[in-house]
């Protein structure tokens, strides 16, 4: 149960047992006074737990674009100690409408907002999943929700992946730790057309093995979509038999045509740095490499200024931008 | 468009008329000892002898505190709905040249994708009366940043002092003309002789190269020079210069409220904090408080001139006047200037 219904079911409890309180005070009252004056209103606004509510649940017609619109949760699964995979479909059944890379701004009221990236295909219409890992204040909350209860989504927003561009190339997808989630949005439209594309591949380094997300498509992308997986771990585990090492240990064997691949990163920032140098060893030029930029983001619509790198907006021109645009951007990498 | 005669008792009349009709009328008056732009109810609050407010009138048009929404908690589940804003009428009165030319900085964010209907239905109903500059102080700087004591850019209607305490006025815009029109019994045609106070002369700073600093800004490789680092080393990052300046515009979205019902807020933010740009995983892209003023610095001067081609400091000096630990941005400039 969430921590938020479990509050209200206690406060309710509280109330009912002022109401009852009250009500054989009053009761007491009256046989004492044996009168028949005016009884009591006993749904005063000191309890407002049980006061009906008449809010209406969203505006859509309104001009702020600070509206949220009102979804539910359904399905939840976990996936590690510390991500769990979110399926949610908004309350008017209509589609979400995002292209892969996006974002939304997911809100818990009273908790707040933050940006969350989509992790499925837009080919899924009446649903979309979002994995979230309980850092903060609202991924914390949020992950004490369940099926059926609500949320409020915004978006979705920025700048995704370029689908179309990538068609006929080879695509070398390199993800860390959590950069596999929107990065899974782009894998499945890509793997949903997998003649489009020439060869796919996927480097995908964690921390450890119980941190490795999406376990079970990992082996069938491996197995049934002609794509090769190969994952690392930071440190040696006892019984991991699989590679060790940060991700960029799997560049250099790697046989790469760098006239037809474009490799697609997301990851952490530290990750960046080093994973654009081992590309360059490869001869991969700077238009052909994509990569997610996290930033800190409030509005989502290039306002708030949180995620502002130079002149550049990372909400409204990103967060997917091509190397080449942002090699020479101060603070991006 | 044709200049008009504003005598003070007529001033006063106008206040009453439209405090009358439910407007809101803005003008320099005294807080905690100080001069600053604020509501008025009668003339008489009105504070005639000032060089410029200490904030400047931007919380007229992008409030520090705004709710955007408003939830409820309930044994039935939680509820979220939008709240629209139909603001009030607002005349601001008095204000400076140096202000009224910010106006347009605010526009061109709050509108070059998203359009903030917050700011614009705010905006669209306050009417900027700029009195022009009879004095300075050290701090002034808009002649340095091209702008002028007397500038029309951002008014609705340009006032002049005149030696009797009266103003002559004239109209910039469309909706300064509108006003005047509905209110022409009070603005009457200009006396064949009047004598204006003379606009205050502020010199441009002489070191200071504008259009230098610009280019220099543009080359990135100047981003990591160790001038960043010397110059603004005494910055304590307490973010005073953003809440006083009249083109900043940052927001943080909170939610606030009681376990059963509360609001989403729009709050002035500042990117001199350092929780500004901070992940939560914990990564900040801007770690150290010099970058952050470097941020600022390259806001006004590269970043926000060159996307939204509008000015991102219109020289009121107030950063100046607030700044605690005397950090002075024209010396900045300067010191970019002097660079060979």
């Amino acid at each position: 149960m969430s921590s938020l219904k479990r509050q209200i079911k206690t406060e309710v409890k509280k109330m009912r047992s002022i109401e009852m309180q009250k009500l054989r005070s009053y009761e007491d009252k009256k046989m004492r006074r044996n009168s028949t004056s005016q009884p009591l209103n006993l749904l005063t606004s000191e309890i407002p737990a049980s006061q009906p509510r008449n809010l209406s649940t969203s505006i859509f017609d309104i001009s702020s674009p600070y509206i949220s619109r009102l979804a539910k949760i359904e399905r939840v699964a976990r996936l590690t100690e510390k991500e769990r995979l979110f399926t949610i479909a908004f309350e008017d059944k209509k589609t979400l409408g995002h292209s892969p890379g996006q974002f939304i701004m997911l809100s818990i009221p009273g908790y707040g907002e933050a940006p969350i990236s989509v992790s499925s295909t837009p080919n899924k219409r009446n649903t979309f999943e979002l994995c979230v890992r309980a850092v903060g204040n609202l991924t914390n909350a949020l992950h004490n929700l369940t099926k059926g209860d609500r949320l409020w989504i915004r978006g979705p927003y920025g700048k995704g992946f370029p689908v179309e561009e990538l068609k006929g190339k080879d695509l070398l997808f390199i993800a860390g730790g959590i950069g596999l989630v929107p990065m899974r949005s782009l894998i499945k439209t890509v793997l949903s057309e997998r003649p489009s594309y020439g060869k796919i591949k996927l480097l995908y380094g964690v921390k450890s093995p119980d941190e490795i997300l999406f376990k079970d498509e990992l082996s069938e992308w491996q197995q049934t979509a002609s794509m090769n997986v190969s994952i690392t771990i930071d440190k040696p585990y006892p019984e991991w038999k699989g590679n060790t090492g940060v991700v960029t240990t799997l560049l250099p064997p790697l046989k790469i045509d760098e006239t037809k691949t474009v490799v697609i990163v997301v990851g952490p920032p530290v990750m960046y740095k080093y994973v654009i140098m081992s590309l360059g060893d490869k001869r991969i030029a700077g238009h052909d490499i994509y990569l997610s930029l996290e930033r800190r983001m409030k509005c989502g619509l290039g306002k708030c200024g949180h995620c502002q790198i130079n002149s550049i907006y990372v909400c409204q021109e990103g967060p997917v931008f091509r190397l080449s645009d942002i090699r020479y951007l101060r603070e991006a990498i | 468009m044709t200049t008009k005669f504003l005598k003070k008792e007529n001033l006063g009349k106008l206040i009453d008329t439209l405090i009358g009709e439910g407007s809101i009328f803005v003008a320099p008056r005294m807080g905690a000892r100080q001069v600053v732009y604020a509501p008025v109810s009668k003339f008489e609050e009105i504070v005639f002898d000032y060089i410029i407010p200490i904030n400047s009138f931007k919380e007229f048009l992008f409030p520090q505190t705004e709710t955007v929404a408003a939830f409820s908690i309930h044994k039935e589940g939680v509820d979220l709905r939008g709240v629209e804003i139909e603001p009030k009428e607002t005349v601001i009165f008095g204000s400076r040249p140096c202000d009224a030319a910010s106006v347009a900085s605010l526009r061109a964010v709050f509108n070059w994708d998203f359009k903030d209907e917050f700011y614009n239905r705010r905006e669209d109903k306050a009417v900027v009366m700029t009195v022009a500059c009879t004095k300075a102080d050290d701090s002034c700087f808009c002649t340095t940043v091209n702008l002028t004591p007397d500038s029309q850019k951002g008014s609705d209607i340009l006032l002049q002092e005149t030696s009797g305490g009266d103003y002559a006025v004239e109209a910039i815009t469309e909706k300064g003309k509108g006003f005047m029109d509905r209110f022409n019994n009070f603005f009457e045609p200009l006396p064949t002789a009047y004598s204006p106070l003379p606009t205050v002369d502020i010199k441009p700073i002489a070191g200071v190269d504008v259009q230098k600093v610009k280019e220099w800004l543009k080359d990135t490789k100047h981003y990591e020079n160790p001038l960043w680092q010397e110059l603004a080393r005494k910055c304590i990052g307490c973010g005073a210069c953003t809440f006083a300046c009249p083109t900043c515009h940052c927001f943080d979205i909170v939610d606030e409220g009681s376990a059963f019902e509360g609001e989403r807020i729009k709050n002035w933010d500042a990117c001199q904090f350092e929780f500004f740009t901070l992940h939560t995983s914990g990564h900040n892209p801007r770690d150290t408080q010099y970058k952050r003023w470097r941020n600022r610095f390259m806001c006004k001067f590269n970043f926000y001139p060159n996307k939204f081609s509008s000015r991102g400091c219109v020289g009121c000096g107030r950063c100046i006047r607030v700044c605690p630990v005397r950090l002075d941005i024209t010396e900045v400039m300067e010191e970019i200037s002097s660079l060979r």
